[in-house]
């Protein structure tokens, strides 16, 4: 047989061979006694032109043959795991997963840390004040003296034995806050406050509130009118109105009350807005110049703008929960829904 | 407070609509909302019927045309009561009738019929009626019913805020319609009376500033005209007879409260305004006996107290159908005293809310000559004489308002000419001096009293709509060097926990005292004014409230309980911040492809502590038996948490006696975070190399006492791996203690040694050196030796 005749013939055993009979026919044509290696072996008696022409038709057909045997075992290997991978089709239906339990961040929590975010990326930082307070924190210091009705509507909680009291605002953090640094300020107070109320669906006696206080020479109404907007729009979306509407606070002057469009009808008015279409979210004004006096700041000198927010409340908003006790129950079943 | 519509309509003249005009006054601050009727129907208005016919198919029906003023309609109706003439409520195509009915144009016996003529019953007004409703002829046709029935008024809730008691009348919100349209207010016309002074009035406590009273003999007494019934219904008071109804109608017209005495029932002729003295008591409208103290006011005869001074009359003074002659009181009293004496009597009314929050001293006299009028007109009677006294020389208030200051904290300039058309509408006189502008307060304005208030009625008027609001550029102020609100290394728990499908809770401050019992903890504070029992302490620890919860959980089915929670526990030295986990239950869940294998394994000691020393950050935390374990713990399987040399927290299982109310262990962990968040900086260990070349590792058991702790063999082996350098780890993968092959007391530890070099690769004698060095100590040191 010449070089050609075996190629053709070695090719058409290649094409239906085995794993098994692949290597028997590399030993048929490749091997120490294999017909190419003979037919080389067998070079001797040829011419020297012969010689060059047979040994490298030879050589061509050694490669052809070897590179055909190593496609036909990739082939080969290929079916064998295409049909083992057809076989371990597995059904990825949902249940069969493994279970692993989920946790939840507590929603109120997760609501303080995303709004005082907000007021971090519009140049607040965060203070804290204690929970225990006296009565010249939490009402004179704020303006509100004994026996103002405005002390109607916070009930406070008293502490045996002293002259303590659960602070019942985060306006305490105000007053902390400037009688430990001079102007200027900007900073939020997070925090846990306390009302001597029964509780129901929409009253707890502690719930949380983000009490925030901007100072310097030059504050004005433009400023708080601006920053809060500006934090709505970040917070709730650029696309829901804000409202000002006057209001009353004893420790701001002006003091406002801030609505936002409603976020479930878009302001047409539905159950939740009580079909007025607005939402009220916050409580502001100007630092009223009684509190600056009580931390011996010039009210001639420096302006103020403060606000307080309450964070069930925009929690309830935000997830569409109607009862505000479901926060402090920790069923598992809520806490795993955030 | 509830107001009529049309009543203010009598004050200032205005177009606007009930729901604009409800948005025009909340604008302003008054927080104003439109009462929805009660009607619960759409599209039925007043009709007359023309002419009434046979249906030409149906003996029963009738057929009839009516008019609504601009156009005819033909009804098919079935009631028997149907005549012409009458004016009834008709549903008009496209109505909407209680119970979802909806109005379609329909042939009734092949006859059109373009609506429905309404029962009373169909209206939902009445549970059974019989035919349809008839109305009043003198209706004016073309009406929506509803307005027929509200006789075309709106009832308007209204909020007031604390400091605005002059709002709290007709006359009040009427004067803020009024500033704020530019519109001048007219007040009712009186009539005064030029009588001879009463001089049997004696005021005897500066608690009473002003007053007033008069005497009208030859009254009435009777049921009061619809129209003072009415009034006094929108704003939600009972009608009782003329006499009182004329006081609580002037009330809620013009703000002042006022009171009516019957003079027959008074012992002298005498009225003295006091102190109550102590042992003091009255018998008050409400039937309820009332015991006064020296800091109450009074208005009394010279033998008993007939009033609780602004509060609530007393009951046998009153007016009643026998009474002939009145003493009618308008008067001022101090809002402190009345305030305090309303709390201390638990007592409130109508009258003590407007004397708390202010009334204006010049309407008390108006107020007078105005409920005077209205009774000699209704109930007759003849004024015989009148008092007027005061304690304490009224003045009006005198603010210097600078146009400077207002822009300085308003951010913005105001037009001089409009601040002081805005001042002048809210009744301020103004006086300009130089830069400042001299503002006179009008009497009904206390709330009033400095600069910063005028610049808020400004603004207010203006609208704070009308305030610029720029895109500020964001000046960051470093006040404190925080920006969050949780501290970082309470941030890694949380995170890591909510990982592991740990949960965050959040319960109350407060415990009730029998919470704490339970755990064997002291209260440090105790609240002395609670409004339940749950209100009564507050928590040491964060351990009763997730155990509170933990019970919840699993009364509702779960499993597995792991909750953590961040909040101020308030103990010995005060209020301080702590961090808690409680974990109870299955570990995993049940799977499928586990269901063949046994996986219940529950959370303990061992796997609870491998999570606290997973979510304690870096190594500057040391597990370390617990010296002084609260005693909530099971004493022999807790442990405690050393950071920087200091104990922070603990951990363990609960105790078993404490918690025999669930079925297995409780695990507990709670953490001083005071402690440890002031100096916790984020900390990297320093990147340490690691070797290329290859590691052997060497498994050895050995036998040790029971009573000997493991920490002390691995104080060996950490030894041996200083000093050699070469033994790099160590794992314990088996503990084994057999009595009846090992002997009482001793125990077998499988350790797997790893040895690596980081510069060549190890023979085997240089391990086996490694080996038996620690060996060796283990020995020598612990008596440990490898087993046989």
């Amino acid at each position: 047989m010449n070089v050609e005749q075996v190629v053709v013939e070695a090719m058409k055993k290649i094409r239906n061979a085995g794993f098994e009979a692949l290597d028997g026919l590399r030993a048929e044509y490749l091997g120490r006694n294999g017909c190419l290696t003979q037919i080389l072996k067998s070079l001797s008696q040829y011419s020297v032109d012969e010689k060059k022409k047979i040994g490298s038709a030879a050589n061509i057909a050694k490669n052809t043959i070897d590179s055909e045997i190593e496609k036909r075992k990739e082939k080969l290997k290929k079916n064998l795991f295409d049909e083992k991978v057809k076989k371990e089709v597995l059904d990825c239906s949902e249940s069969f997963y493994f279970p692993f339990s989920k946790g939840g961040f507590h929603p109120v929590v997760q609501m303080i840390q995303e709004m005082s975010s907000v007021f971090v990326s519009l140049g607040f930082s965060v203070a804290e004040g204690p929970e225990i307070e006296t009565e010249w924190y939490n009402f004179e210091a704020l303006n509100i003296p004994q026996n103002h009705p405005a002390r109607d509507i916070q009930d406070t909680f008293y502490l045996e034995g002293s002259n303590s009291l659960l602070r019942s605002q985060t306006s305490t953090g105000q007053i902390r806050v400037m009688e430990q640094y001079e102007p200027p300020l900007k900073v939020i107070v997070p925090g846990k406050v306390y009302r001597n109320e029964a509780s129901n669906a929409s009253h707890s006696s502690i719930f949380h509130q983000i009490e925030g206080l901007s100072v310097d020479e030059n504050i004005t109404f433009v400023d708080l009118k601006s920053v809060l907007t500006e934090f709505s729009h970040i917070f709730f979306g650029s696309g829901l109105n804000v409202r000002f509407r006057p209001s009353h606070f004893q420790f701001t002057e002006p003091s406002a009350e801030i609505d936002i469009q409603c976020p479930f009808c878009k302001g047409k008015g539905c159950r939740v807005c009580k079909n007025s279409g607005w939402i009220e979210i916050l409580g502001c004004g100007m630092v009223h110049p009684n509190v600056f006096k009580a931390v011996n700041y010039d009210p001639e000198k420096y302006t103020g703008y403060a606000f307080g927010i309450g964070v069930e409340r925009i929690a309830m908003i935000k997830y569409g929960i109607d009862d505000i006790r479901l926060f402090y129950e920790n069923d598992l079943r809520f806490l795993k829904q955030f | 407070m509830k107001i009529s519509y049309n009543w203010l309509k009598n004050f200032v003249d205005f177009e606007l609509n009930p729901q604009d005009l409800a948005s025009v006054l909340t604008s302003v601050g008054v927080e104003t909302s439109v009462v929805s009727s009660d009607c619960c129907w759409t599209n039925v208005v007043t009709a007359k019927i023309l002419d009434v016919k046979k249906h030409p198919g149906a003996d029963r029906l009738s057929l009839c045309k009516l008019s609504d003023g601009s156009k005819e309609y033909q009804i098919v109706c079935g009631a028997k009561n149907v005549a012409a003439g009458q004016v009834v409520p008709l549903a008009k195509i496209g109505a909407s009738l209680p119970g979802n009915f909806v109005i379609k144009k329909s042939k009734i016996r092949d006859v059109e019929s373009e609506g429905m003529i309404c029962s009373a019953k169909e209206l939902g007004l009445k549970k059974d009626s019989e035919g349809i409703l008839i109305l009043d002829e003198n209706v004016k046709i073309g009406s929506a019913l509803e307005d027929v029935f509200m006789e075309n008024d709106s009832v308007l809730e209204i909020e007031i805020a604390t400091n605005r008691g002059d709002c709290l009348s007709h006359l009040g919100i009427a004067r803020e319609i009024g500033a704020k349209l530019h519109k001048v207010i007219s007040m009712p016309t009186i009539k005064t009376f030029d009588v001879a002074s009463l001089n049997s009035v004696k005021v005897k406590s500066d608690l009473c500033l002003r007053y007033m009273g008069s005497i009208i003999s030859g009254v009435k007494v009777g049921p009061s005209p619809k129209w003072i019934i009415d009034a006094l219904e929108k704003s939600e008071i009972r009608s009782i007879n003329n006499i009182v109804d004329i006081t609580n109608y002037v009330m809620i017209e013009l703000g002042q409260p006022l009171h009516a005495f019957d003079i027959s029932k008074i012992s002298s002729k005498e009225i003295i305004i006091r102190n109550a003295v102590e042992l003091e008591s009255i018998i008050a409208l409400d039937g309820k006996k009332y015991q006064l103290d020296p800091e109450m006011l009074v208005i009394a005869d010279n033998q008993k107290p007939i009033a609780i001074a602004g509060i609530m009359g007393g009951e046998y003074s009153g007016v009643d159908e026998k009474t002939e002659t009145i003493f009618l009181e308008s008067a001022i009293f101090d809002a402190i005293s009345i305030r305090k004496t309303s709390k201390k009597l638990n007592l409130s009314s109508d009258s003590s809310y407007r004397f708390e929050r202010c009334v204006g001293w010049d309407i008390a006299e108006f107020a007078l000559w105005r409920a005077a009028n209205l009774i000699i007109d209704i109930a007759g009677g003849k004024m015989e004489a009148k008092e007027d006294l005061q304690t304490i020389k009224y003045e009006k208030t005198k603010i210097a308002l600078r146009i400077e200051k207002m822009t300085k904290i308003l951010g913005y300039d105001i037009e001089e000419n409009e601040i002081a058309e805005i001042l002048r509408f809210l009744g301020i006189d103004l006086q300009p001096r130089g830069e400042r502008i001299l503002c006179s307060i009008p009497s009904w304005r206390n709330d009033i009293k400095i600069e910063e208030d005028l610049i808020e009625e400004i603004l207010r008027i203006k609208g704070y709509d009308s305030v610029p609001c720029p895109k500020k550029h964001v000046n960051t102020v470093c006040t404190t060097n925080s920006s969050a609100f949780i501290p970082k290394i309470v941030e890694k728990f949380r995170t890591k926990l909510n990982g592991l499908g740990f949960c965050e809770a959040l319960n109350y401050s407060f415990l009730e005292i029998k919470e704490l019992e339970k755990f064997n903890l002291n209260p440090y504070y105790k609240i002395s004014n609670p409004v339940s029992k749950e209100n009564e302490v507050l928590r040491p620890s964060l351990l009763p409230g997730l155990y509170r919860n933990l019970l919840l959980n699993i009364k509702q089915g779960s499993e597995t309980v792991t909750l953590f929670e961040y909040g101020k526990i308030f103990g010995e030295l005060g209020e301080k911040k702590a961090f808690a986990v409680i974990m109870y239950g299955k570990v995993w869940q049940e799977w499928w492809m586990w269901s063949d294998r046994k996986i219940n394994s529950s959370y303990d000691f061992y796997f609870a502590g491998g999570i606290i020393r997973n979510i304690l950050p870096f190594d500057d935390f040391v597990i370390a038996q617990n010296l002084t374990s609260n005693s909530y713990y099971h004493s022999g399987q807790t442990a405690a948490v050393v950071y920087k040399g200091e104990y922070v927290g603990q951990f363990g299982v609960l105790n078993p006696l404490m918690t025999d109310d669930v079925n297995g262990d409780v695990l507990y962990f709670e953490i001083d975070i005071e402690k440890i968040s002031g100096d916790y900086v984020e900390k990297k260990s320093q990147y340490k190399a690691y070797s290329k070349f290859p590691i052997v590792k060497r498994d050895i058991s050995i036998v040790s006492n029971k009573s000997l702790r493991f920490s002390e063999i691995e104080e060996v082996i950490k030894s041996i791996k200083k000093s050699g350098d070469i033994l790099k780890e160590y794992s314990l993968f088996s503990v084994y203690f057999d009595e009846s092959k090992l002997g009482k007391d001793k125990v077998v530890y499988s350790l797997r040694l790893s040895y690596r070099n980081s510069n060549k690769t190890l023979t085997d004698e240089e391990v086996n050196k490694d080996m038996y060095a620690l060996l060796e100590k283990l020995d020598i040191n612990l008596g440990v030796r490898l087993r046989e």
